[in-house]
């Protein structure tokens, strides 16, 4: 008797061990319940954005370019009722813009009218009326996700449509509405289905959500069971409409390559180009179909499969009364619908992406980047990257070709930035530029060779008293020795001396023998210094060798240094960014312009005419034939020993661009950079119509008409005479042998000609 | 009747250094004359939206719609300086002088503005 007593206590004790056990469990899982959902809600990622196309009287766009970015920004030509397309004529476009909220303010939907000409922009005007200056909503280019590259665009439940919502409720969970989170009756009708063959979930909205925000996939008993004690806990806590809309912006709805759709008002965007709250009844009810499948009811891949799905919730739709027999056989009757869209994943543009979130993270928390939905305003155009990588490409595939090495490829890397705000406009790491992986342009260090030599040149014309373009340099065979170190005896590309050349031959050739002795003369320490003022922050050793380019630099690097010299002497750090804005649009950080004077003005414009030398006479004539001689570019090829780095760095009047061509492997490429990155940055140039490079002459340089076989002054009889600059006084003084003593200058005759014109029109 | 005067001015210089003397001008071309009229437009739309953020205290957007007209227009000495003038009073004297100097670089022969410049450079200095 007392046994069984006993006996009965002990599973007293354990029942209410037990109990209170759940209630613990309970208590605990109440906590994750309404401590997760209320600080965890969605991670968002940040968006990132290229620069908008500004639209004014005399922007250098073409029409075809403008289309392409209203295209890819999903405008729909011809006209519909929502702001977002576009109309297209001979010379001229009509644009409906949708809004958006740029860092400075928000611009409304409004209508454009672009008119062309061939070189771009002849004028713009809405509704009559001029506009001085408008903005395309820029591109985005990318985000930085959150964990499983989840990307989302958050929707309230007011802008999800009615029948989208039903439609939802009929064919995912019926009793919606009136369940406390779990549905006895449909886990019932499951058990039952799944009895006689037919899986069917019998999980309502509420378990699904806890289910995706919660827990693990896996199929256990015990999971089961925390889900649906969970489900009835956040039912308790929170309301069905607000359960309701964090499920629509959840729920899993498709992918695009390695980036996750999740939510209705993405998916409207990825499967429709459209808001979420102008889908109608039948393209609702495709994503409602998906929701079960994503990859197997995928409309682009398998349209019959989703087809029949759709229809299948119309039809749940309409048997439930929430379609009308009229709603339902016209939505029935209607396509899919789906947008044609290139996957691009988390980003077209991995190279420069990558970039970007390394400046920000200087700045940013990671967590920060990847769930709070900034946005981020860039450099980037993707007309230039475009171009690039496509110059890269076929000129790498070309040279493939007539090598016969076999695989791996040759590679390549390409940087362009504005030199006058160094911002970077578009950056290729590789042939594949879709490829994520090893950033050339950014982290491949590779020797620069005669990349380095205008700085030598440079750091000589600072003293113009000692050096000007014309001064005689010595090419003779040059033995550099230093204790402890072999003698270093330095070669031409031709494998010749050729004796005394004036300074700016010696670059426009790239002589090595002549650069070795000036660059020693002058000291390998003050051209180092120089190196550093022009914008590479890694240390160089103070070796003489370093003068021919015995450095590794990356693409990124050198486009800075070049940067220095294109824009006069001042240099600009090259940024990727603009500015950064929370999600709503609050600027939180601009990254400024800055600039800082490095080199004075005089001796970075004799560099830059001594650059346009290589160009019209020197080691990259080949450009001759691909741009325009008024484009007057300023460059310099690069090769390095035996051929295994291939370089050109050049600028227009508005874009520098820096190319680097080679083998990953360090083969020997048996290209100089003449006859391989050149042509890729030629054909880049030439296909973005180049602003021809015309500098502002400082005050005290003057220009003077010289003989280039003497070097002394020439008059008009001198054959093949040039006008060189050269800085305050240091011109020379004796005129040439073929002046004549009475000769006048072509200043002098210009004057004459101005005065004779003033005098003729009574100016 | 002046533009056509320019135009045939320059019309004949091309053809009498043609003639005259058979060189090719090594010295980078002079800088053009200001692009169009209708450029300006929208230039001087943004200058005058800068000049009004910066006399309301709001610095930060007159410096961005500046660095916005530089985008378009980056040879315009005129946006440096207003540039330089904003970094002045955000109290980034050392910008403010390199971007006065970026100003004079590209200034020409207008002494006025060579005037404000060197003005910003002196102030930024004393201020230093």
């Amino acid at each position: 008797m007392a046994r069984r007593g006993r006996i009965l206590r002990y599973f007293g004790y354990a029942v209410l061990a037990g109990f209170a056990a759940f209630l613990a469990f309970a208590f605990y899982l109440d906590l994750r319940v309404t401590g997760e959902f209320e600080g965890r809600r969605f991670s968002l990622p940040a968006r990132i954005y290229a620069r908008p196309i500004e639209l004014h009287a005399g922007t250098r766009v073409p029409q075809a370019e403008v289309e392409a970015e209203l295209r890819a920004l999903g405008y729909a030509v011809g006209e519909r009722e929502q702001p977002g397309w576009f109309l297209k004529d001979q010379n001229s476009l009509e644009i409906s813009l949708r809004p958006f909220i740029f860092w400075d303010g928000a611009q409304p939907a409004r209508r454009l009218r672009v008119t062309f000409e061939p070189v771009g922009v002849k004028s713009v005007t809405s509704e009559g009326k001029d506009v001085p200056l408008a903005r395309l909503e820029p591109l985005p280019i990318g985000g930085i996700y959150p964990a499983g590259n989840e990307d989302r665009v958050l929707v309230r439940l007011g802008e999800v449509p009615r029948h989208l919502v039903m439609e939802l409720i009929a064919v995912e969970d019926r009793n919606f509405f009136s369940h406390a989170g779990f549905d006895p009756r449909a886990l019932a009708r499951a058990a039952v289905r799944s009895a006689t063959g037919r899986t069917e979930g019998g999980s309502t909205i509420t378990q699904q959500l806890v289910k995706n925000f919660f827990l693990t996939p896996e199929r256990t008993i015990k999971r089961k069971f925390t889900e649906l004690v969970m489900a009835v806990l956040l039912e308790m806590h929170y309301g069905k409409e607000e359960i309701l809309e964090t499920y629509l912006n959840e729920i899993y709805l498709g992918q695009d390559r390695d980036r996750a759709i999740h939510g209705v008002g993405l998916a409207a965007q990825f499967y429709f180009g459209k808001e979420v709250r102008h889908l109608n009844v039948a393209e609702s009810a495709l994503l409602i179909a998906m929701v079960k499948g994503p990859a197997v009811y995928d409309p682009r891949r398998h349209s019959t499969r989703a087809l029949d799905r759709r229809n299948l919730v119309l039809h749940e739709a309409k048997e439930q009364g929430y379609l009308t027999l009229e709603q339902y056989s016209a939505a029935r009757a209607m396509p899919l619908g789906v947008a044609p869209k290139p996957e691009t994943g988390t980003t077209p543009y991995p190279a420069f992406v990558q970039l970007v979130q390394r400046q920000l993270r200087r700045d940013y928390d990671d967590k920060d980047l990847r769930s709070e939905g900034l946005r981020i305003f860039t450099a980037l155009d993707p007309r230039v990257q475009n171009a690039a990588e496509h110059a890269l490409a076929t000129r790498l595939a070309q040279f493939d070709k007539d090598r016969r090495f076999g695989p791996p490829g040759m590679e390549g890397a390409v940087v362009v930035a504005d030199p006058q705000s160094g911002e970077i406009q578009a950056l290729v790491s590789g042939r594949d530029p879709r490829y994520r992986g090893f950033n050339r342009a950014v982290d491949a260090a590779r020797p620069v060779g005669s990349l380095l030599k205008p700085v030598v040149y440079l750091t000589a014309l600072q003293e113009p008293a000692k050096y000007t373009l014309v001064t005689p340099i010595d090419d003779g065979p040059f033995v550099w020795k230093s204790r402890g170190a072999p003698d270093w005896e330095p070669q031409n590309y031709d494998k010749k001396f050729h004796g005394m050349v004036p300074l700016r031959t010696a670059l426009a050739q790239s002589y090595n023998a002549a650069t070795a002795r000036l660059g020693t003369d002058i000291g390998v320490e003050k051209v180092l210094d120089n190196v550093r003022r022009l914008g590479i922050e890694r240390p160089l050793k103070p070796f003489a060798a370093t003068l021919l380019g015995a450095v590794e630099l990356s693409p990124l690097e050198v486009a800075q240094m070049y940067q220095t010299m294109a824009s006069g002497g001042f240099k600009t750090p090259l940024r990727a960014i603009r500015e950064v804005t929370t999600q709503e649009g609050r600027p939180l950080a601009r990254y400024a312009l800055r600039v800082e004077q490095a080199i004075a003005t005089e001796p970075a414009y004799l560099i830059t005419a001594a650059m346009q030398g290589v160009v019209r006479e020197g080691t990259a004539q080949g450009l001759k034939s691909m741009l325009a001689p008024e484009t007057n570019v300023a460059g310099k090829t690069g090769t390095t020993d035996d051929q295994r780095d291939a370089w050109f760095a050049g600028f227009t009047g508005d874009r520098l661009a820096v190319v680097w061509v080679g083998y990953d492997d360090n083969r020997a490429a048996k290209l100089s950079g003449a006859a391989s990155a050149l042509p890729v940055w030629g054909d880049l140039m030439a296909a973005l119509q180049p602003e021809p490079l015309a500098l502002q002459k400082p005050d005290n340089i003057e220009t003077v008409l010289i003989d280039p076989q003497s070097g002394l002054r020439a008059d008009m009889s001198c054959p093949g005479a040039l006008e060189l600059p050269f800085a305050g006084g240091s011109a020379p003084a004796g005129r040439a042998p073929c002046a004549s003593e009475l000769g006048v200058t072509v200043q002098e005759v210009k004057q004459k000609a101005r005065s004779w014109l003033d005098r003729l029109f009574g100016r | 009747m002046r533009t056509l005067a320019f135009l045939l001015s320059l019309f004949l210089y091309s053809c009498a250094t043609r003639d005259e003397a058979p060189s090719t001008p090594a010295a980078p071309p002079p800088l053009p004359e200001t692009p169009t009229a209708r450029e300006t437009v929208a230039i001087a739309g943004l200058m005058e939206s800068a000049r009004g953020d910066a006399a309301a205290g709001r610095l930060v957007q007159a410096a961005g719609t500046l660095e916005r007209a530089l985008r378009i227009e980056p040879r315009n000495p005129r946006l440096w300086h207003e540039l330089a003038k904003v970094r002045l009073r955000q109290g980034d004297e050392a910008q403010a002088a390199n971007l006065a100097a970026r100003s004079n670089s590209l200034a020409g022969s207008d002494s006025a503005l060579r005037a404000a410049n060197q003005a910003i450079i002196e102030q930024a200095r004393t201020t230093r």
